[in-house]
């Protein structure tokens, strides 16, 4: 058990390794630029597996809390901005073209650093607490907590685009300041916000792995498995499930924050569907009961789209293949590349194992047993 | 026989209807600490459902249900757990997915706090606990198999030894024996008698010889109502008893 | 006067896309219990059916119409057979595997017909308008009407009176113990699955002369059409037309009164709320073990 767990340690630490040593063998700021992203989306996937694969909590909408995190980010550096465009002090200049003709309240507390940094996760966090106690607690599980997911970020899309004057709409945010934080500047091209997105990828990651591994995360992973029995054990369902689904959306707050760092401006898109479902394939694709496989899944996926979107019709090719990668990972590997891995490094040291003879035979009962706990 | 124990729970004209059925009609039922008391009765006589009641799964209509002084039936259900009651279910359910020590540590509830559990690992100080329970039920062996991967007798073992690793006041065992063989049953009559007096314990079975090994008091239920009490001769002589019993040939068939 | 019968008939036309919408994902979610997510796409595809027809060979969209359903159930036949039929007891990844499936779809499509918006002319006969009690409204719109409520008493009538619709309704009641009378719950599924998405095709052609046709169109009416399917009841078909009534009337005015972004933002808040408030009486005739 304890082996088990020291190799699971040296393996998460080792990539992690592999991650922060990048910018050593490669000095393209570009590339460096385009790598952060990629770590930032295995930040997402990382999210998305501890709610989805360790608690069951299918989230459809997981680029909501993404995007609350980025806008936070956003908002605060355009208030860094020198305004070019108005004669107003401090007023974004999208606002000057709607005639907003003073800092609208949300904005105002965007211009102190501490509370940015801390809405970042906690405004997201909060937001999910809210929406999963809501869902939770009024015992809606399975598809339908999904739809709720996915149908509440359209919502938050539509208000985002609809409020013009004070989202930026259609556009976004764009034109920020450069993120400078104790006396170290972030240039989006640089090997330091490399640096900062691979730390916080690595502090993300083993913190996932505590909690995963914590007695909190084995009542999450029952949870999953049958619900409505460990209630029973005195255990509040609703709020384990409500402490995972914020806790996975404070680190997609975070996430959000390092990509607007990133890419340098913030936008709706980053609410959107496409970007939901692409979270959801990474981790179906990696492995969602693998916070690693996740992760890795997400980056190896969008790095290989990065690699492809030289050409505008290959990516809409690459769209199409993983689409159908997706449903035939759903319906024949649920477990992903992870769960493969793990089935196959199993068999291999079992195969003259005294014990196997006698696993060999209930093997045949696990997939056909009625579900009882309903809707999983 | 109970008047000289302290009462641990009582029903009092619990009443629960299902859109116009009512499976469960002004039941009056109480149990003393300490006692092991069997529910038999005919099929559809509302012994299941009684268990549901007490542990929260379903919802009384109107009545009471007192569980050491306190009105349970208004807690939700982990609520109601956390007073000390544990339930075992006719259908085995354990945690499919997790090992038998991930399920009995699952078991071990005595601290639900979310934030509580954020800083427990495996290992920690209930192992030895959990491992002489493994013992107990014959697990020993199988602490890091999946629980999907036991035999039928031995999920049953395993969710008895989840109860235990809760450790409730009050346990309600439903049908504890079905799919067991003879020898299987047996063992369970042994523990059941060596729980009796740490715990209480109720206890919903078909196999009445089962129930003449483990039994001191048996209620016989019937269309939701409480047809008689007793031991197990007294039962037996019970003319009420026999004529509801009389369709499915006998009590010793029941 | 006329504007009120005007607002009405503004609130039927919607109403009658709803039910022509919803009635494929009605019959397959109250059957199989499976939410399509894909069920979109079947729509944009006949949609795109009937265009090609009307490009490449100069049919007519009422000559077209059985073609195209006849198409589009059997793409819904093979994908059940492929894909559907594996994941019945996993209905977490059936939302994703058809949501899957829509990706493909709508991606194919991109890649084969291109990502611009396409026409598809009225059928001559009837692109005049009407009176009617002093308010005009379009011929086409009354015809998909009356299509729309034929096709419900159609759909209606199989699921009431035909020995197939019997073991539908027995295969819903319990999928054990009707297959244990030897009812083939497999095969029915496949029908099922394949009418259902036969009527989507059915819907998008219909509808394609009075929208633009799209890649992107059918993730609108998957929206719409659950919205229908959530608020009408689960395995209930006069509940789909009641709601689509319903609901065409109310996005009528609700579009009246609002913009187009806060009607939809209201919509998806409502679906949230009956999904939350409602969830035994809408989702819970779910008996299948």
């Amino acid at each position: 058990m304890s082996g088990k767990l020291t190799r699971q340690f040296l393996i998460y630490g080792a990539v992690c390794l592999c991650i922060l040593l990048v910018p050593v063998v490669v000095d393209d700021a570009f590339l460096l630029n385009k790598y952060a992203r990629y770590l930032v989306f295995g930040m997402l996937a990382i999210a998305l597996s501890l709610s989805w694969g360790y608690a069951g909590i299918l989230n459809l909408g997981q680029a909501t809390t993404f995007g609350i995190g980025s806008y936070c980010m956003a908002m605060f550096l355009k208030l860094k901005t020198v305004p070019v465009h108005t004669g107003s002090e401090g007023l974004p200049d999208f606002m000057v073209w709607n005639n907003v003709t003073e800092l609208p309240w949300i904005w105002v507390p965007f211009q102190s650093t501490t509370f940015s940094l801390l809405a970042g996760i906690l405004l997201p966090a909060l937001f999910a607490a809210l929406l999963g106690w809501f869902i939770f607690g009024g015992r809606i599980a399975g598809v339908y907590a999904a739809i709720i997911t996915l149908a509440v970020m359209v919502v938050a899309n539509l208000i985002i685009i609809d409020q013009q004057s004070y989202t930026g709409g259609f556009n976004g945010i764009t034109d920020l300041a450069e993120f400078s934080f104790l006396g170290i500047d972030f240039d989006a091209y640089s090997a330091s916000t490399y640096y900062l997105v691979a730390a916080s990828l690595t502090v993300t990651l083993f913190l996932a792995l505590a909690v995963s591994r914590s007695k909190t995360g084995l009542i999450l992973q029952a949870v999953r498995d049958q619900e409505e029995r460990v209630r029973f054990f005195g255990y509040d369902v609703a709020l384990y499930k409500t402490f995972v689904f914020a806790l996975s959306a404070g680190i997609a707050g975070l996430a959000g924050m390092l990509y607007t760092i990133v890419m340098e401006f913030a936008s709706p898109t980053f609410l959107g569907v496409p970007l939901s479902l692409s979270i959801v394939i990474w981790v179906a694709v990696g492995g969602r009961q693998s916070l690693i496989g996740a992760m890795l899944g997400a980056i190896l996926v969008t790095g290989v789209q990065g690699a492809l979107s030289e050409s505008e019709a290959f990516l809409e090719t690459w769209t199409l293949i993983m689409g159908g990668l997706f449903v035939l990972i759903v319906l024949l590997m649920p477990k992903g590349l992870a769960g493969a891995i793990e089935a196959l490094v199993r068999r291999l040291p079992q195969a003259g194992n005294g014990r196997s003879a006698r696993h060999t035979e209930p093997d045949h009962r696990p997939e056909t047993h009625p579900n009882l706990g309903g809707t999983q | 026989m109970t008047g000289n124990r302290e009462q641990l729970l009582a029903l009092r004209q619990a009443t629960v209807s299902f859109q116009g059925f009512v499976a469960v009609d002004r039941l009056d039922f109480s149990v003393a600490a300490g006692e092991l008391r069997c529910l038999i009765g005919p099929n559809g006589a509302g012994k299941s459902t009684t268990l549901d009641l007490i542990c929260g799964k379903s919802r009384i209509t109107s009545g009471e249900i007192i569980f050491r002084g306190e009105p349970i039936h208004t807690y939700r259900e982990f609520r109601m757990a956390r007073t000390g009651i544990g339930r075992k279910f006719q259908v085995p359910s354990v945690f499919r997915e997790l090992t038998v020590m991930e399920n009995l540590e699952i078991g071990c509830s005595r601290e639900p706090g979310v934030w509580h559990n954020l800083f427990r690992f495996s290992g920690g100080a209930d192992t030895e606990r959990l491992e002489r329970l493994a013992l107990l039920v014959g697990l020993q062996d199988e602490l890091s198999t999946q629980a999907a991967h036991l035999s039928h007798g031995q999920t049953q073992w395993l969710e008895i030894a989840l109860i235990l690793a809760q450790d409730p006041a009050l346990i309600l065992m439903d049908e504890p024996t079905a799919g067991m063989t003879a020898h299987e049953t047996n063992m369970t009559a042994e523990l059941f008698n060596r729980l009796r007096g740490q715990h209480t314990l109720i206890v919903v079975e078909h196999d009445m010889g089962f129930v003449r090994d483990i039994a001191e008091t048996i209620s016989v239920m019937h269309q939701g109502r409480l047809l008689a009490q007793g031991t197990a001769d007294e039962i037996s002589e019970d003319p009420g008893v026999r004529e509801a019993y009389l369709g499915s040939g006998g009590i010793g068939h029941a | 006067m006329d504007f009120v019968v005007s607002q009405i008939l503004t609130g039927l036309s919607l109403s009658s896309i709803l039910l022509l919408v919803a009635l494929g994902l009605a019959i397959i979610y109250g059957v199989t219990g499976v939410i399509n997510l894909a069920h979109g796409e079947f729509v944009m595809l006949g949609a795109y059916g009937a265009w090609l027809l009307q490009t490449q060979f100069g049919w007519n969209v009422l000559a077209s119409l059985f073609v195209i359903f006849l198409a589009i159930a059997l793409l819904g036949w093979l994908l059940e057979a492929t894909v559907i039929r594996h994941l019945y007891d996993r209905p977490l990844d059936t939302i994703l595997a058809t949501w899957g499936l829509g990706v493909m779809i709508q991606q194919i499509v991109r890649l084969t017909a291109g990502g611009e918006l396409r026409y598809v002319q009225m059928p001559p006969g009837l692109s005049g308008s009407v009176d009617i009690l002093g308010a005009t409204d379009s011929a086409y719109r009354l015809f998909v009407l009356g299509v729309a409520l034929g096709l419900f008493a159609l759909t209606w009538s199989i699921y009431r009176y035909t020995t197939f619709g019997l073991k539908l309704r027995a295969i819903t009641q319990n999928r054990a113990i009707a297959s244990s009378f030897g009812i083939n719950s497999g095969q029915a599924y496949r029908a099922t699955f394949a009418y259902g998405a036969g009527i989507a095709g059915l819907a998008g052609a219909l509808i394609s002369p009075l929208k633009s046709v799209s890649p992107e169109m059918g993730t609108t009416y998957v929206v719409d059409a659950f919205m229908v399917v959530v608020l009408g009841g689960v395995q209930s078909l006069m509940g789909t037309l009641a709601s689509s009534a319903v609901l065409g009337e109310a996005s009528g005015l609700l579009a009246y009164f609002s913009n187009d972004t806060i009607a939809k933002a209201l919509v998806l808040v409502a679906i949230v709320i009956i999904i939350r408030f409602r969830p035994q009486g809408l989702f819970a005739p779910r008996v299948r073990a």
